[in-house]
């Protein structure tokens, strides 16, 4: 039976905000510095998940070390997470299954899902594009962040997305990344971060989600902007 | 080919679903996702002072003209497309009308229309805005992207708009680049650089925001490279 917290996602696509509407003494995990309003009736409490080493273990993923606990303490309370990207929220519920999430994507979850780092994609260390994942297992609700909107695609068979661009997938499909030849410019740098065409190959059956847009872009936009340093 | 354009206007993707042996040309980096039976490779318009080292030069003045072309073996096979920047995509079709499109405002196009490099129409001393022209003819869908929202102006006569906001206009047309005043020293101190200025009738198509402009505003906050 589904034991869902009562949640609202406003404002999506683009500048997507997770309501959360805790009965008393609920409590939820939330990406520490995420949190944006709530009742005074909720208590916070940071807290590192699965000991130490686990943390660290998030650390190195791009995850901040810490996931603050909120609890609705005595009634119930209204707590509003916003991540820290514009973009998308997109809820999940675990059932038993696992849930893979790209390291930023995490905003909250139940407090009966554990989340661990799952190192993936040393061959993509060396893009600056590395794809680190984080898995999320157990039964409850899980909600996860992207720049862009959210574009569900249910897998069957074969597909391929651009590292860049994954925000979570299903653990019922297979992955491994690869290097597509039809969309590398690696000879011609095209930017400072990305252009190699890495992508990622997805087998099986299952749902993915991609995000419509991706950081590295924009910050290679703003590349030819920056001042020039002076020789003087 | 059928294109559907979701989560508009701020964080618009596309998606493409194909028939069977169709093509599409699109921006290189465009691709987010798609089915892993389409056959991808890559190819590079010439235009004038074209070539590999033209492409060169252009890429390193913002300009990727290097392009993907994804083509569909069977039926049904789905293509996820979006531009690099917040914004919106809309959706054109080329027919008899040729149409001139602002080079970073391309995304993707299909195998009928014709990109051709136009000229560097000219290079703002004031504002370092440098603006490439794509001619497009031929037939078929072709997929624009704007900074901010995308709106459409039916002129019919004179219309003048600051050159960093264009996205693309019909051939139908007439234009000039100048300064917005009458003169150049009052071009430079009011920041408002360079504009254009449209004669005739056609639809002339627009962005609300400036990318070059933004870029300055945030790229000068940034530490020196």
């Amino acid at each position: 039976m589904k034991n869902e917290m009562d949640y609202t996602i406003e404002h999506s696509p683009s500048y997507a905000s997770l309501r959360l509407d805790l009965k008393a003494n609920e409590t939820v995990f939330v990406e520490s510095g995420a949190m944006a309003a709530m009742d005074s009736c909720i208590k916070m409490k940071s807290k590192v998940q699965g000991g130490l080493m686990k943390g660290i273990g998030r650390m190195l993923g791009g995850e901040s070390l810490f996931i603050s606990e909120f609890t609705a303490q005595g009634k119930p309370g209204q707590l509003f997470v916003s991540p820290g990207v514009p973009g998308d929220i997109q809820h999940y519920y675990l059932n038993g299954n696992s849930l893979m999430v790209q390291s930023s994507g995490f905003v909250a979850s139940s407090p009966t899902v554990t989340i661990d780092t799952k190192f993936q994609g040393f061959k993509g260390f060396f893009s600056g594009e590395a794809l680190f994942l984080i898995k999320a297992t157990g039964e409850g609700d899980f909600w996860f962040s992207s720049y862009g909107a959210i574009v569900e695609i249910p897998v069957d068979g074969d597909y391929v997305v651009d590292t860049g661009y994954i925000v979570a997938f299903e653990d019922t499909l297979n992955y491994n990344v690869e290097m597509m030849g039809g969309l590398s410019f690696k000879s011609l740098r095209t930017g400072i971060l990305g252009g190699e065409g890495l992508v990622c190959r997805f087998r099986g059956q299952g749902r993915l989600w991609v995000q419509s847009r991706n950081l590295f872009p924009l910050l290679n936009f703003f590349n030819p902007f920056r001042p020039v340093k002076s020789n003087n | 080919m059928e294109i559907q354009l979701l989560q508009q206007p701020d964080s618009a993707i596309a998606r493409v679903i194909f028939n069977a042996r169709e093509e599409l040309v699109a921006e290189a980096g465009a691709m987010i996702a798609m089915n892993g039976y389409l056959n991808v490779s890559t190819t590079l318009r010439q235009g004038k002072g074209g070539g590999i080292l033209g492409g060169l030069k252009r890429m390193f003045a913002g300009e990727s003209l290097f392009l993907s072309v994804f083509r569909s073996p069977t039926a049904g096979c789905e293509l996820f497309l979006a531009p690099k920047l917040l914004g919106d995509i809309f959706h054109y079709q080329v027919s008899n009308v040729g149409l001139v499109v602002q080079a970073t405002s391309y995304l993707a196009s299909g195998s009928d229309v014709d990109i051709e490099l136009g000229f560097q129409g000219f290079k703002s001393l004031f504002s370092g805005e440098s603006i490439f022209w794509l001619n497009i003819s031929g037939k078929g869908d072709l997929l624009l992207s704007s900074f901010g929202a995308i709106y459409e102006i039916e002129v019919d006569g004179e219309y003048v708009v600051d050159t960093g906001h264009i996205v693309a206009f019909e051939k139908t047309l007439n234009f000039e680049i100048g300064k917005p005043g009458s003169s150049w020293l009052g071009a430079f101190l009011g920041g408002e650089g360079l504009v254009c200025r449209f004669k005739g009738k056609g639809r002339l198509f627009c962005q609300t925001h400036n990318a070059s402009a933004f870029g300055q505003l945030v790229g000068a906050q940034l530490p020196p490279r």
